[in-house]
């Protein structure tokens, strides 16, 4: 499903380049739950930035569903976000002026579906995770997981068929945390949804099943979780 | 998906209501000015323009070396026809040079402006009486026609359209004249009337040396004007020589010209006069503009301020499959909302502002009109406004790329504060050129009201009269020395006389010759005591005595400027020659300012027998001040005795209210600008206030840090102030040669003015700092007194 060919990021100051990312080549196929692990700074989120097409790597090839997407006109690109990437943050991102419900329904609206297929698709999402009786509240009225369950719900309205998440956990105590973890290995067991993470929290890596290491820019290691 | 977006707008509004109301409030006021200023512009450019010959119709003026007029001989109306066969038709007009009074039994009229009108004239111009233009025949010479309210004053009773017989002039004048109808005078065209005096022919006894008609020409469609002025000009030239009874030399007659005038410029800008009130008008509407200009400037600049919010939206929504365009377009709609509502409120504010409005420009402005341009133009304002102050926030909002907005750090505060900065100096750039402007208009105004004229009009009454007192007798004129001697028998009147012209209006113009050199210069017909009744002060020489008996053959008297126009040394005795008489001059007057401000005193001889001269009819009474009251009354009640001519009705005015007149348009404009400045302060101010609100919000944590660090809370009031400080004092010096250029040109229209003084920039940088001091530390003050605690607290 991905494809990343010999990827590098760096940028030149005076002269002096200084790597984000180096010589990244790997595959991630379909189904796979990848969690992105490594120390600050060393290129995690530019790395899935570069996968969700925030950003362009300096050098090398990325292939998206065997297009070509290394440079793609934005057009091209919404379209991908339209219909095949969903995103979750660390800080939720939700729109404090847009109650739960708008907020889901949100890319259900670009994406041009219909009114009684919208209705019924956000249904389903708010009783899959038990935020019905939240529907009409704005996103300071909620706490930090019952946000983050929103963004995910968020995320999954679209029916992509990859999630990426950066830190999904980070603002979040355990408990909410590992409810978070469990609803993602969920979604990538029953659903089939590829779902790409970078996480600080050896436990949440161990709820995928393989862990990408990376420090200083460089793949230091590649290893499936044995369950 | 429109729903959302306005539900989002809606709650963002109500989030930051304070600053959407001084937003949209600031707004409001701006477009209510722009609304008042636009329908005044409609207004005034479009006089006369419901005439269906609007685009055809031409006034002929005559070019002389000294100056220019639409006043032209009549036979030169046919002669035109019968030459050129590319003219339409020609019409003839001449406005009602005095006051008529018009009677039916007891009920009195007095008409300032009894327009006379050949048929061709009124079909050109589109005058109708209300049961048709008809065209006078056979017995009958003129039609008259008056206003329907004139008819009500004579006839309270009358019910019909019938023809009325009226009486014209005093009742024992056994003048009688039939009214053949109403008419209604459209206030909104050059031509105002009281009433029409309608004939088949007009001045068909006048010759050449009788220019007190206007020719009015209605030409064919695409005829070459320019080509035309130059024919109608050697036409001019060659009737002139033909009929040359005034016996011009031929270079005199070369330097003489005539020219087209279209009736689109009739009313703001004639060729035969000035061009101030077009000047003055677009003045105005840049006044407005730069107004409305501003306020956009405000809502530009807090988007901008905004954007940190908004980037979060933006970059989710980018991320959840927007495009740029879609984002754009909600911020348009965003934007259009407030300016909707901004509109509305402008309308409402332009409808209570309008009486004063109207009643200071003259006009009678309204609102709701079906007709009105506004209803076209309220939507092409609208959309404008909203595409200058929406368009660049809705590009720079929804150009955000998400990677950095959803980092989470994102600021906007550094990547536009250039243009954020640009744009504030910009709007204190204007608002330093309209204090200095105001401050300059002032001192120029002051100066005015406080400069010695050369005489004094207080206390003087100007009496309205028909008898003329002319020396020598013509056409009935009567000596006015019996009437002065009854008028000095009632108490309190010190001095009266009579002139063919009074100060604050036109004089006449003359050619008089003194030592073989020739000029046109301005003439006054006067009796004796003029001088004394106005006070003017004698530079040399007497003023005419009765004890002199040449005073009344050929004494003259002249200005400082007539002696510097002929440059005689030791005029007093010398001889100047006009009208085949040589007059002895007798003394000399300091120039006092009879037109004002404007134009430079001219050079004027002032004689009291002169058979080229004007009717005598314009009474001049100074009075005391604490008998003012009795000899007004005992004036009244004895006019008729007096002055048994004209005695029937007394009328009289003030002769400072007459002359202040001149000032009324200096006083209009200082009116306008005095607006126009406080509310440039006042809406940048409001912008100003917005900013400073989120440019400390954005500071709160570098204010914090700062305190835990040690700093004093004078130190932080500085740190905030000085950013705006000197955009300020920027501000200031970039307007400076701004206005001094703009104001010094204001000035040069005065022929007597102020130096051009330091003071007013000097105020206006006083001013506009304190008041971004005083506004910025009112912001400042919360971040100052916030806990630092709070502020650094991790969200």
């Amino acid at each position: 499903m991905i494809q990343l060919n010999n990827i590098e990021k760096y940028y030149a100051n005076k002269g002096v380049k200084s790597y984000i990312l180096r010589h990244v080549t790997t595959t991630i196929k379909q189904g796979e739950f990848v969690s992105i692990m490594g120390p600050s700074g060393a290129g995690k989120s530019t790395l899935l930035n570069i996968i969700g097409m925030l950003e362009e790597p300096t050098y090398g090839t990325y292939e998206f569903l065997g297009e070509d997407v290394t440079t793609l006109n934005e057009r091209k690109r919404i379209e991908l976000y339209r219909n095949h990437i969903g995103f979750v943050f660390q800080a939720y991102h939700l729109i404090d002026e847009m109650t739960v419900y708008e907020n889901i329904e949100a890319p259900l609206l670009y994406k041009k579906i219909g009114s009684s297929e919208r209705a019924s698709r956000i249904a389903d999402l708010l009783d899959r995770f038990n935020i019905v009786a939240k529907k009409d509240l704005f996103p300071n009225q909620l706490s930090g997981g019952q946000q983050q369950l929103v963004g995910i719900a968020r995320a999954l309205a679209a029916q992509p068929s990859i999630i990426l998440a950066d830190e999904p956990t980070g603002n979040l105590q355990s408990a909410q945390a590992d409810e978070i973890m469990n609803l993602f290995k969920k979604l990538n067991q029953e659903d089939g949804i590829t779902i790409i993470q970078v996480t600080h929290s050896e436990k949440n890596a161990t709820y995928g099943n393989r862990i990408l290491h990376i420090a200083d820019g460089v793949v230091k290691d590649d290893v499936k979780v044995i369950v | 998906m429109f729903r959302l977006n306005l539900k989002i707008a809606l709650r963002n509004l109500w989030r930051n209501r304070g600053i959407t109301a001084i937003n949209v409030g600031g707004l409001a006021i701006a477009l209510a000015a722009f609304i008042l200023v636009t329908m005044y512009f409609t207004y005034e450019t479009s006089f006369d323009k419901s005439n269906p010959n609007y685009k055809n119709v031409y006034v002929v003026g005559v070019s002389y070396p000294e100056f220019k007029t639409n006043y032209i001989a009549a036979p030169f109306a046919k002669a035109i026809k019968q030459t050129y066969p590319e003219v339409e038709s020609v019409g003839l007009i001449k406005e009602g040079s005095f006051e008529l009074t018009i009677k039916n039994g007891k009920n009195t009229l007095f008409t300032k402006n009894i327009l006379a009108v050949d048929y061709n004239a009124a079909k050109i111009l589109n005058i109708q009486p209300e049961n048709g233009l008809t065209k006078p025949s056979g017995e009958v010479e003129r039609l008259n026609y008056l206003s329907k309210e004139s008819m009500q004053t004579l006839f309270p009773d009358k019910k019909d359209n019938k023809p009325e017989m009226v009486g014209y002039g005093a009742s024992n004048s056994g003048i009688t004249v039939v009214v053949a109808g109403s008419i209604r005078s459209n206030e909104h065209s050059n031509f105002v009337f009281d009433g029409i005096s309608l004939a088949a022919e007009l001045g068909e006894h006048d010759n050449y040396d009788m220019n007190d008609y206007s020719i009015f020409l209605k030409l064919k469609p695409n005829v070459n004007v320019a080509n035309l002025e130059k024919k109608i000009t050697d036409l001019y030239r060659y009737e002139l020589l033909k009929n040359n009874t005034s016996k011009k030399s031929t270079a005199e007659l070369k330097a003489i010209s005539t020219f087209l005038d279209p009736l689109s410029n009739l009313h703001l800008r004639p060729k035969a006069g000035n061009d101030m009130p077009y000047k003055t008008l677009i003045a105005l509407s840049v006044l407005g503009f730069l107004i409305l200009v501003i306020a956009c400037i405000n809502f530009t600049n807090l988007s901008i301020a905004q954007a940190a919010n908004r980037a979060k939206e933006v970059g989710v929504k980018k991320v959840m499959g927007a495009y740029r365009s879609q984002l754009t377009l909600q911020f348009l709609t965003e934007i259009f909302i407030q300016c909707f509502v901004a509109t509305i409120l402008a309308l409402i504010l332009a409808e209570l502002v309008l009486p004063y409005f109207n009643n200071l420009f003259q006009v009678g402005l309204s609102i709701w009109q079906v007709d009105s341009d506004l209803i076209w133009q309220l939507p092409l304002i609208l959309s404008l406004i909203t595409l200058i102050a929406g368009i660049y926030p809705a590009m720079v909002l929804s150009g955000f790329k998400p990677a950095l907005v959803l980092k989470g750090n994102f600021s906007t505060s550094k990547q536009n504060s250039w243009l954020r900065n640009g744009l504030l100096v910009f709007q204190f750039c204007i608002a330093v050129v309209f204090i200095i402007g105001l401050l300059i208009i002032n001192s120029q105004l002051k100066y005015m009201r406080s400069q010695d004229v050369g005489f004094n009009s207080s206390q003087v009454v100007y009496i309205k009269n028909l008898t003329l007192f002319n020396n020598p007798v013509k056409f009935g004129s009567v000596s006015f020395n019996p009437v002065r001697d009854r008028l000095l028998k009632i108490p309190g009147i010190k001095s009266a006389t009579v002139a063919s012209f009074i100060p604050g209006g036109q004089n006449g113009i003359n050619s008089y010759e003194v030592n073989a050199s020739k000029a046109n210069i301005d003439f006054v017909n006067v009796d004796f005591d003029y001088f004394e009744t106005l006070d003017i002060k004698l530079k040399e020489g007497r003023f005419f005595l009765n004890t002199f008996k040449t005073d009344t053959i050929n004494s003259a008297i002249i200005n400082e400027s007539a002696v510097a126009k002929y440059s005689i040394k030791n005029p007093v005795g010398q001889t100047i020659r006009g009208c085949g008489i040589d007059y002895k001059i007798v003394g000399v007057i300091k120039d006092f300012k009879t037109q004002g401000f404007e134009s430079i005193v001219q050079p004027t001889i002032y004689t009291i027998k002169d058979p080229c001269g004007s009717y005598k009819t314009q009474i001049l009474l100074k009075i005391e001040e604490n008998k003012m009251a009795d000899a007004l009354a005992a004036l009244k009640a004895q006019w008729p005795q007096i002055n048994p001519k004209d005695g029937e009705d007394f009328r009289y005015e003030f002769l400072d209210e007459l002359y202040g007149k001149l000032f009324k348009k200096q006083e209009q404009l200082q009116s306008v600008f005095f607006a126009a400045a406080l509310l440039t302060i006042f809406i940048a101010i409001l912008g100003l206030f917005a900013f400073a609100k989120y440019i400390t919000n954005g500071r709160i944590k570098e204010i914090a840090v700062r305190k835990i660090l040690g700093a004093s809370d004078v130190q932080i009031f500085k740190l905030i102030n000085s950013s705006f400080f000197i955009m300020v004092l920027i501000a200031n010096v970039i307007s400076w040669p701004i206005a001094y250029i703009l104001t010094k040109k204001w000035l040069e229209t005065f022929a007597y003015r102020i130096d051009l003084p330091a003071m007013p920039f000097v105020s206006s940088a006083l001013i506009t700092i304190l008041l971004t001091v005083i506004t910025v530390s009112i912001q400042a003050k919360k971040a100052v007194k916030a806990n630092p605690v709070d502020a650094l607290k991790y969200e």
